[in-house]
């Protein structure tokens, strides 16, 4: 598997038109746990709370996703780890009774701010979802194009064969679809869904991937290949991954954000930190217990 | 035992009232099927007598006591009229669904809806009344496009309506698919979802034209029927169903009575060629949704 360095196509300027100096982020984290260094954070959120109308689904929620790094965020069901996930590419507003506050940073740029456009930034961070969802009526070759040409970034038939391929090979399907590249995209396999599902995201070419739940679907053997292509993809991309696979999370990922939810049944951070160090090491009993498997 | 009890027990009683259920659902499908199997085995020995492929293409031709004459007149007639009508339907259809359906924010889109369900339950001779009093007043005289547009209000409320139904059932997935990889939403609706559900728009399509072809009162005051082969569509035209009705009027008279039985026959040959050509279309649309 071989993941090719992407044009790092000054992805930050298609989501502002002026970058703000970044400011260091030096979490004040209530939440237990050493913080993960700052200096090379991709994504830095602060102090966030979400709402489904009335009612709180996330509390106070403040972590930092490196670059080139994998964080996972595990926690029992209705801790809010996927409400979390889709405030950072602003998914969640698509529900109409969706809110938040806080701040969510981008390289230091705030998504939310009044001049961002949405479609910029789910454009500069991809995400991946639990159910493989390829557009069933195009082929392989325009499930990966569609979205990149119509957003101008490739023209004519050579770019789009180009983009096509360096996509695929980056998610790891290129060898087992290059013959078969104008085949429904639905007749491919769930674990081949999911890749390519991933192979599209790739082709708009985001700095960052969110993957929620993204094994949920698959059998074992999909899910190591994906886990694997999620470890390369860190090569080159800071990737977010929501797992409740505790294993999963061990296995594939460096920092590891815990969650879990409180009376009021709104989710919130329990401990951050290097996920070999939570898994050995936990400093909080609710993590322990969750990992050790005594409840959620 | 009680498992004993239980395995021996599952055996008879159950069966038996499955076996029932079972044959009473066949009877009811049965006498359901029945008199649609009366009307066509009717159609077919009425309709045959007078029909042959002569009278497919002849203009009529004498008087109400003579036999022979052809229906080409209302063949061309209904073929131009919902021809017509399907095209200012569709995409009219079309963009009221992609609104109520798509772009639903506010209350437009509720009034909108309301008003598409509103001109669906008006009955077909208003329509024609209606298109009487806004076309065919203001031209003057009766043509082949006032029955389009009568037929075509027919045929708008049905495809609207299914059309909105098949923009519902695109999956939630699908939409974040769409919006995750920033499509701009028009893309989207063009490129993902109308090819998704085009097999479904298709249904409500030939729906559409299946309830219009057959349709007599919206064509009486605005198409009126004649007697010659128009293709001018400025001029009063003819329809199946016109030239039955005028045919079967005079019922004392056998050789009318079997043209309206032969332009029947024709008529639902129509309506089963568009039907069987709409669902060959619509499964070639390729619709996979799981």
């Amino acid at each position: 598997m071989s993941v090719e360095e992407p044009e790092m196509a000054m992805a930050v300027e298609q989501i502002a038109i002026q970058v703000r100096p970044r400011v260091d982020p030096t979490p004040d984290l209530d939440a237990v746990g050493q913080t993960v260094p700052s200096m090379d954070a991709a994504i830095d959120v602060q102090h966030l709370n979400a709402y489904y109308g009335a009612k709180q689904a996330v509390r106070d929620v403040t972590f930092t996703a490196r670059q080139r790094a994998v964080t996972a965020i595990i926690g029992p069901s209705g801790s809010g780890k996927s409400t979390v996930l889709r405030s950072l590419n602003r998914m969640l507003e698509v529900v109409p009774s969706a809110r938040i506050e806080g701040q969510i940073l981008f390289h230091g740029i705030d998504i939310y701010g009044r001049e961002i456009d949405p479609a910029a930034v789910r454009r500069t961070i991809g995400m991946v979802f639990q159910q493989p969802n390829p557009f069933p009526t195009m082929s392989i070759y325009d499930n990966v194009v569609a979205a990149a040409r119509f957003n101008g970034l490739v023209k004519g038939r050579a770019q789009s064969d180009e983009l096509v391929e360096r996509s695929l090979r980056q998610a790891a399907l290129w060898d087992e679809v290059k013959d078969s590249l104008a085949k429904s995209g639905a007749s491919l396999s769930g674990g081949q869904q999911q890749r390519l599902c991933i192979a599209r995201a790739l082709a708009v070419n985001p700095e960052a991937i969110l993957m929620d739940e993204p094994c949920s679907a698959l059998d074992p053997i999909a899910t190591l290949q994906i886990e694997q292509l999620a470890r390369d993809l860190a090569q080159s991309y800071a990737i977010l991954i929501v797992t409740h696979n505790m294993q999963q999370a061990a296995r594939v990922s460096d920092d590891t954000v815990f969650m879990s939810v409180d009376e009021q049944r709104a989710g919130y951070v329990v401990e951050i930190g290097p996920t070999s160090r939570i898994f050995t090491n936990p400093l909080n009993k609710t993590t322990e217990d969750y990992i050790t498997g005594r409840f959620g | 035992m009680f498992a004993e009890q239980v395995l021996r027990s599952t055996g008879r009683g159950r069966r038996g009232r499955e076996r029932l259920v079972m044959i009473l659902c066949l009877l009811a499908g049965a006498i359901s099927i029945l008199p649609l199997g009366l009307v066509l085995f009717y159609l077919l020995v009425e309709g045959l007598k007078a029909w042959s492929p002569a009278f497919l293409v002849s203009p009529p031709g004498g008087g109400i006591t003579t036999t022979g004459g052809g229906a080409a007149n209302a063949i061309v007639g209904t073929l131009m009229m919902t021809g017509l009508g399907l095209l200012i339907a569709t995409p009219t259809g079309l963009a009221v669904a992609l609104y109520t359906a798509e772009y639903r924010e506010g209350r437009l889109a509720i009034i909108v809806r309301t008003a598409v369900d509103l001109v669906a339950g008006i009955p077909s001779i208003v329509i024609g009344l209606f298109v009487y009093s806004v076309v065919v007043l203001t031209m003057h005289h009766f043509s082949g496009l006032a029955g389009a547009i009568a037929l075509s209000l027919i045929m708008l409320p049905i495809i609207a309506r299914t059309s909105e139904e098949m923009f519902k059932i695109v999956p939630r997935r699908m939409r974040e698919g769409t919006m995750a990889l920033a499509m701009p939403r028009w893309r989207a609706i063009t490129s993902v979802y109308i090819p998704t559900v085009a097999s479904g728009i298709m249904t409500g399509i030939v729906l559409a034209v299946s309830r219009a072809v057959g349709e007599t009162a919206p064509l009486l005051f605005t198409a009126l029927g004649s007697s010659f082969v128009v293709t001018d569509l400025n001029r009063p035209m003819s329809a199946l169903p016109l030239y039955m009705f005028q045919n079967a009027l005079n019922i004392g008279f056998p050789a009318a009575r079997e043209r309206a039985w032969a332009a029947a026959l024709t008529l639902v040959a129509i309506v089963l060629v568009f039907n069987v050509l709409g669902r060959w279309l619509a499964s070639r649309t390729g619709t996979r949704l799981k």
